[in-house]
């Protein structure tokens, strides 16, 4: 049994008005417990539609999410339940920041939870220490904080109420490329020490390539791939027909095998092509025919 | 969900209502608002509803639409309506200790609940078919002559564009904080009055926030595209009258002749 289910998921988007959209049709996907699952599909694809019914902000049309087996809107007063299990860290995290300092606002989530004073300030820390906040940064006002940290603080508002499942939407849009690196390395690093279960939807191909066990890649509302990165990402040509991109290291390595490099398998991160172009370069194998 | 509001919706179309020009579009909507009060017997009543059966014939809309807007008004219409049933002095059909129903008061209160209606299922005509730019580009227009009180038209409906521009905007938001905030447990649906008005703190602080960054970011914006009010300001769409605008005003004014007649000639119902 996986951990999470959807099972011939439909939904419509302002049904029997002129707006009417169905974002999914029939989709069906299995996770398993422990993984690291990469989204991508671009700007209406349905992947953004998709993971809010994960954790039941959405109901389905047509059609079941399972969790541990159990269709979630079984009994839909318990829902909250299930939003615990299932963290969601929206878009743009840092724009749903509210309280007064840093703490209490990272502490939302599990006193919702309706944890005992002491738990809520052991998670609170824990989470705090997870993205790297300093001990200082938990009395300011959010508000004062940059946007990289920002984030970070959002993040740890989810981590905090440990939930098995974690699903980020877009955590790295909008950060430099060393406030990404970091978000991306501590969502492994979590992922790593607590053995949580992620969901995560990215624009970028390489943050995918770089963390992800698998790639959901989702087009026009439906699953159009499933599968390893590696996989997944050898498939450049059909990606590309769905307008999106594979990693730009690995449309280098298709070009240098169509200029007949012997370079080996694709490669979707730069430290694979990093391992596999140094010996080369030592030996002196390859060579432009 | 909040998407779901309609209010003030406008709905793009090709149809000939949305083609009219929006000044008269306006025009003709305060010109109903005011025709459904002139007819004083039933025919004329007849024949003001029937307009608007015609006008939202030529919209395309679906009527579904139109009924749908007039939902959130039937308790303030029953209310009226329920009013005026009782209050109306003349033939008693019924009564009961201080409550008494005569011939009169049933007859005003439909008579007064359908012109209601018709006034509100008008206005959203015009809103339908109407998007909220173009609608304040007509206001603009209309207003103009005001122009000679030294008030700045201009500014206000600038202020009126952008205000308007941003609600859908501002609702989406509403809507995502709402989920983000539901993500993290935030009780929305159970407890007091006490208790939900304190889970929309969570809502309105951050959307506050986001108004004002973007107010800051649009304010910028124009700044650096040298915006400095509407003096010299030209148009990229001009306005023009067609021939199906006069011709709309001119059955408008018809139909108010014809309802001015027939109060003249049958006597009246209220």
């Amino acid at each position: 049994m996986s951990l999470l289910e959807t099972r011939d998921l439909v939904y419509t988007y302002a049904p029997r008005t002129p707006f009417e959209k169905t974002a999914l049709k029939q989709v069906s996907v299995a996770i398993e417990e422990g993984e690291l699952v990469g989204v991508i599909g671009h700007t209406g694809s349905g992947k953004s539609t998709l993971i809010q019914h994960l954790n039941g902000l959405l109901r389905p049309t047509a059609g079941q999410v399972l969790l541990d087996g159990k269709d979630i809107w079984e009994e839909p007063k318990k829902i909250r339940a299930v939003r615990f299990a299932v963290g969601m860290v929206f878009q743009y995290p840092e724009h749903q920041l509210f309280e007064e300092t840093v703490y209490k606002d990272i502490a939302f989530g599990p006193k919702n939870q309706g944890l005992s004073e002491e738990k809520i300030d052991s998670r609170v820390r824990e989470a705090a220490k997870a993205v790297e906040l300093s001990d200082d940064l938990l009395e300011k006002s959010p508000f004062e904080l940059s946007g990289g940290q920002k984030r970070r603080v959002a993040i740890a508002g989810v981590m905090a109420m440990r939930p098995r499942i974690l699903i980020l939407d877009e955590p790295t849009a909008g950060l430099d490329p060393r406030g990404r690196d970091r978000v991306l390395r501590l969502i492994r690093q979590y992922r790593d020490a607590h053995n949580t279960t992620v969901i995560l939807v990215s624009h970028s191909m390489e943050d995918v390539a770089r963390i992800a066990d698998r790639v959901l890649v989702m087009n026009g509302g439906e699953v159009a791939m499933l599968d390893t990165a590696a996989n997944v990402f050898s498939r450049g040509e059909e990606l590309t027909e769905m307008g999106l991109s594979v990693p730009a290291v690995t449309r280098i390595w298709m070009e240098l095998r169509k200029r007949g490099l012997d370079v080996g398998e694709n490669v979707y991160t730069v430290a694979q092509a990093a391992e596999r172009l140094l010996p080369l370069l030592k030996g002196g194998d390859a060579r432009v025919d | 969900m909040l998407t779901d509001i309609t209010i003030g919706q406008f709905f793009p179309g090709n149809s000939l209502l949305h083609r009219l020009d929006p000044r008269i579009k306006l025009v003709l909507t305060l010109f109903y608002i005011v025709l459904v009060f002139v007819p004083q017997n039933w025919l004329g009543l007849l024949i003001a509803v029937a307009f608007l059966i015609v006008a939202l014939a030529c919209s395309r809309l679906p009527a579904r639409l139109i009924l749908r807007s007039l939902k959130p008004t039937v308790p303030i219409i029953l209310l009226t309506a329920i009013i005026n049933l009782f209050y109306v002095a003349g033939d008693v059909l019924w009564s009961w200790w201080i409550f008494t129903i005569t011939y009169q008061g049933v007859t005003t209160a439909v008579f007064i609940a359908i012109r209601l209606l018709c006034l509100i299922a008008g206005s959203s005509l015009l809103t339908y078919t109407t998007s909220p730019t173009t609608l304040t580009d007509a206001m603009e227009r209309l207003l103009k002559p005001l122009k000679w009180l030294h008030i700045n038209i201009h500014e206000l409906a600038m202020m009126m564009t952008i205000a308007l521009r941003f609600i859908p905007t501002l609702i989406e938001e509403t809507d995502q904080i709402m989920s983000a905030q539901k993500a993290r447990g935030a009780d929305m649906e159970s407890g007091g009055l006490m208790q939900r008005v304190r889970a929309l703190v969570p809502v309105l602080i951050p959307l506050f926030v986001s108004a004002f960054r973007r107010a800051i970011d649009l304010a910028m914006a124009m700044e650096c595209r040298c915006y400095h009010g509407g003096k010299g300001r030209t148009r990229m769409k001009q306005l023009h009258m067609q021939a199906r605008d006069y011709m709309s005003l001119a059955v408008a004014a018809l139909v108010l002749a014809g309802i001015i007649l027939l109060n003249i000639y049958i006597p009246a119902t209220i």
